[in-house]
């Protein structure tokens, strides 16, 4: 997991040292906006993980169908937590931007029409905000003063968590324009199977329309199926497409024919000096 | 050759954009000296009651022309694609984030315009409608912040002899980043310089995002201007 790859021929070399090489690298490597993209994609996932489940402690999620004061504890319970997690939250997720530009860009290096990266740009770049920000302003408002009316709180506390859960469309579409293009495609950027790996994060968000409906039971938004296994299948897709994307890049020739296979080291000759643009 | 048509008349829509939304910022009342979140419910709510003609007229401008921004996030994007990367990825993360932050604001400008529709509503629920508006518009700042680094990282990967932009702007650019960042923690603290009425999350950030604007401004019209004289001078 380096941005050290070989067959770049840019005027000066990279230099012997680790740093001198990394410094290099994030200057003058041919690919580095995709590495650039590709590490930020990580370090999101990373701090979304720790953020919703160790400083907010909103997930896993509580209970729908709890009463109003439990619901009231557990905002003082997390007080601190969602009011610091949250402001990070706020500041980071601005990330998602060059994530959704390397996904954007995978599309455009296949062999569909443009219409399917820029949909999914716009598509994964809206649905930040009712999925997530959404949830933090009002989760920052319920904790904002504890001593709000009590079915006031209750009432953040269902906006919060529905519109975390219930934002679906955008995902849902958003994941189908994805994988038709690779089903679609002809130059091999992804493989097919994951079009269907696809298709199963799609169907997470049809299972979970119920936890508009269900405040107890699986399809609860706390439940075996809306949360449980959707969160698994999540995780999956997004472990693999990190991975596949990260052979993506290392594949990238910025021709617009085939990607080329990864293993016998070609001299890839296309990486030129990096004043031309294409 | 990119058409380039209309793309003074996108740039010229700023500076008059800009003179709404100043006069609106200036018209609401809660602006100038701005609302306290230490106020209580009752006094929340006779605000609202007091002043609901200045919020109303207000918070509508700003519902006409907050999306303003966006051609001017696009234009620069068009200025990216023509920097010397390899990928158009940098200016896909422009067109990322243009949308996300009056996407926001309109969030926040429709709960300002909840409270003003019935300001005889429950004091309590004046107040919540309030918390919701400030904390939306305070906390509306990842995208501007990412908007400001991916640029500078743009403008720094520009290796060319004549790059698009000049490297201050770069500069500029992570300085303004930074001039945002404690906006979102605006509702750490009721009082002090972070709360969401304080120096930090009000002042700065809201100056450092006019001056973004005027700044980023001028130099997409130089920019144009200069990339037009050079085109007509090749035609």
């Amino acid at each position: 997991m380096t941005t050290s790859t070989e067959g770049t021929s840019v005027s000066d070399t990279p230099p012997e040292s680790r740093l001198g090489r990394f410094a290099w690298n994030c200057r003058h490597h041919p690919k580095r906006e995709l590495w650039f993209a590709w590490w930020v994609m990580v370090v999101f996932y990373q701090l979304y993980g720790v953020l919703f489940f160790f400083v907010t402690r909103v997930q896993p999620p509580p209970s729908p169908a709890w009463d109003t004061p439990m619901i009231v504890q557990w905002f003082d319970d997390r007080h601190d937590g969602l009011l610091v997690g949250f402001g990070i939250v706020f500041l980071i997720s601005g990330m998602c931007a060059p994530m959704n530009a390397l996904l954007a860009y995978s599309m455009r290096r296949m062999s569909v029409s443009r219409i399917f990266a820029y949909s999914y740009l716009i598509m994964y770049s809206l649905s930040a905000i009712p999925g997530m920000l959404v949830m933090a302003i009002a989760m920052t408002v319920g904790a904002l003063r504890p001593d709000r009316d009590p079915e006031l709180i209750h009432w953040l506390y269902d906006f919060a968590f529905l519109s975390f859960s219930g934002t679906m469309g955008v995902f849902l579409v958003g994941s189908v324009v994805w994988l038709v293009a690779i089903l679609l495609d002809k130059n091999n950027v992804f493989p097919k199977w994951f079009a269907y790996l696809g298709l199963c994060n799609a169907l997470t968000e049809v299972v979970v329309a119920p936890a508009w409906i269900f405040q107890r039971g699986a399809f609860a938004w706390n439940g075996a199926i809306a949360w449980w296994i959707n969160m698994v299948v999540f995780v999956t897709y997004t472990a693999v497409f990190i991975v596949l994307l990260r052979r993506m890049i290392e594949r990238e020739d910025f021709g617009t024919g085939p990607l080329p296979d990864l293993p016998d080291k070609r001299e890839s000759a296309s990486a030129g000096s990096v004043g031309v643009l294409r | 050759m990119r058409r380039t048509d209309g793309e003074l008349i996108m740039l010229w829509a700023l500076p008059a954009i800009a003179i709404i939304w100043v006069s609106a910022f200036v018209l609401f009342p809660g602006f100038l000296h701005p609302m306290s979140p230490t106020m209580s419910a009752e006094e929340v709510a006779s605000f609202y009651r007091d002043e609901t003609a200045r919020i109303r007229y207000s918070m509508i401008l700003f519902n006409w022309f907050g999306v303003g921004l966006i051609p001017t996030v696009i234009l620069l994007a068009m200025q990216v694609r023509r920097m010397a990367h390899r990928t158009p990825i940098m200016s896909y993360c422009l067109i990322a984030c243009a949308g996300g932050p009056p996407t926001l604001f309109l969030i926040a400008n429709m709960f300002w315009l909840l409270g003003g529709f019935r300001p005889e509503r429950a004091p309590e629920l004046t107040q919540l409608l309030n918390d919701l508006a400030w904390v939306t518009f305070t906390v509306l700042v990842p995208y501007l912040i990412a908007q400001c680094l991916l640029l500078a990282l743009a403008i720094y990967w520009d290796r060319q002899d004549k790059p698009v932009f000049p490297t201050w702007v770069a500069h500029f650019n992570l300085l303004i980043a930074i001039a945002l960042v404690p906006a979102a923690f605006g509702a750490l603290a009721l009082n002090g310089p972070f709360a969401w009425d304080g120096v930090l999350s009000f002042w700065v950030k809201n100056i450092a995002i006019a001056v973004w604007i005027v700044v980023m401004g001028v130099v997409l019209g130089q920019t144009i201007r200069r990339r037009r004289a050079e085109t007509a001078v090749a035609a």
